[in-house]
């Protein structure tokens, strides 16, 4: 018998080695692909399976005013999301609101004027996106849009109100939605300043339309007689906006 | 010569006498074809900006397409936070590694402190001693083609992309006339048009529309 003798020539016994390692590499690559993965996908399903029960806790309540609190073709989750839209001036010192159209005492305040109005609460809201998720209970702190509307004498005449926002954005409402008691202009979000992307320092908040008549960088309040469709309105979406209703597009 | 790879799909007949090939191709086809590779030349940049913009749009509800938003918050003894307004903000700034002079110091309340930066806020609470920043930063690529998709610049920009969705009329039109006969639409890529088409019929139907 021949014993075979390792030559250090041949590449064959380094290649093996090399083949085992590459082996090995390859195996934990898998390994911790596979665990990344599941992680990946466990931490998706924890997502979808707490916005899931938030949902159906949400559907299971009613509101007050007997309407289901949840609207149909919605899912909760657990934060505001931000949705875009061109930022205004974030700067409290440069914020004024002006209050006018049909009104017989049209006026301007700024932020701190704002803060300091009596009436000033914190409230907590269901919030619902045209695009399908809600916020339930989020605390805003502000002021009733009813309670500027009283200081500056609207007129009898006024029907709609618009809000004006940074770059031109518009939102129209009915005046009875504008001067509901939860309709407010607020500047905290659950105990924290306003942030930038929701519309800081000051934002509408009309808690009972789909969200994007609670115009962000809010600069002013337009009590007007006849309807004036906003933004977003004379882009396809509808004019009343009734989450109930699923009043999405025109 | 393989018919099968004649894109122009001219029944090759033998020329009759005294006639060449090229004289007897409709011309109007070789005229279609050059303008639609052209006008596609022309759109491959904005289609790219409103395909990309489309899916980075599409899905605003769970995330930003534009902006990235961040938030970090810090306490600190209340007793570092004295002095006027000016000092208050020049220790919360140092407090968070800040070294970027900031536009604005306003004191809105005597809880409220806001210290106006470029692309973030610094909100103080001297009383407890908390310093909170956020803002946004926008996605470098992704702002600037959905602003373009999104129209936010407006009239120009109107005029020209309706240009543009002309542009995309006349090649989908044209791409039916491309190949000639049973090699275009009339034979069984006819059913590509029909399944194209299909989609948004079937989608609204079965959605029931608007």
């Amino acid at each position: 018998m021949r014993i075979q003798k390792h030559d250090p020539n041949d590449a064959a016994p380094v290649r093996f080695a090399q083949d085992a390692r590459e082996r090995i590499e390859s195996r934990r690559r898998f390994i911790l692909g596979a665990a990344a993965g599941t992680a990946l996908v466990a931490l998706g399903g924890y997502y979808v399976l707490t916005d899931s029960s938030l949902t159906n806790a949400a559907r299971a309540q009613v509101r007050p005013d007997g309407r289901p609190r949840l609207p149909p073709g919605q899912r909760v989750i657990e934060r505001l999301r931000a949705m875009g839209g061109q930022e205004g001036d974030p700067a409290p010192r440069n914020f004024t609101l002006s209050i006018s159209g049909a009104v017989e005492a049209p006026f301007s305040i700024d932020f701190r004027g704002l803060m300091a109005l009596p009436g000033v609460r914190e409230q907590a809201s269901d919030v619902h996106c045209v695009t399908a998720w809600s916020v339930l209970g989020a605390r805003f702190t502000g002021v009733s849009v009813a309670e500027l509307a009283a200081r500056a004498k609207v007129k009898p005449t006024a029907h709609h109100v618009v809000f004006e926002a940074a770059h031109g954005y518009t939102a129209n409402v009915r005046i009875d939605h504008a001067l509901a008691p939860n309709t407010m202009v607020v500047w905290d979000l659950d105990g924290q300043p306003l942030g930038r992307a929701h519309g800081a320092p000051v934002r509408a908040l009309v808690p009972d339309l789909y969200f994007w008549k609670s115009a962000k960088w809010l600069t002013g309040i337009r009590f007007v007689e006849k309807d004036e469709p906003g933004y977003w309105e004379i882009r396809g979406y509808n004019n009343h906006a009734d989450p109930w209703k699923e009043e999405r597009y025109s | 010569m393989s018919v099968g790879k004649n894109l122009d799909a001219s029944p090759v007949t033998p020329a009759a006498p005294g006639t060449s090939p090229q004289k007897r191709a409709l011309p109007w086809r070789r005229w279609l074809r050059a303008v639609h590779r052209d006008v596609g030349y022309l759109a491959i940049g904005l289609t790219l900006v409103y395909a990309v913009s489309g899916i980075a749009v599409n899905h605003i509800a769970t995330w930003d397409p534009s902006f990235e938003q961040f938030t970090r918050t810090i306490t600190v003894a209340p007793a570092t936070l004295t002095g006027d307004d000016r000092a208050i903000a020049q220790e919360a700034l140092a407090q968070l590694a800040i070294e970027q002079v900031p536009s604005d110091v306003y004191r809105a309340s005597d809880t409220r402190l806001d210290i106006t930066l470029a692309d973030s806020t610094v909100h103080v609470n001297p009383q407890v001693g908390t310093i909170a920043e956020e803002g946004q930063r926008a996605r470098p690529i992704l702002r600037s083609i959905n602003w373009l998709h999104l129209n936010r610049g407006k009239q120009a920009w109107t005029l020209f992309s309706d240009v543009f969705a002309g542009g995309l009329v006349f090649l989908a039109l044209s791409g039916l006339f491309m190949l000639r006969g049973r090699q275009g639409v009339l034979g069984w890529r006819g059913l590509y048009v029909v399944a194209g088409a299909a989609v948004p019929i079937g989608y609204l139907i079965a959605s029931g529309g608007p």
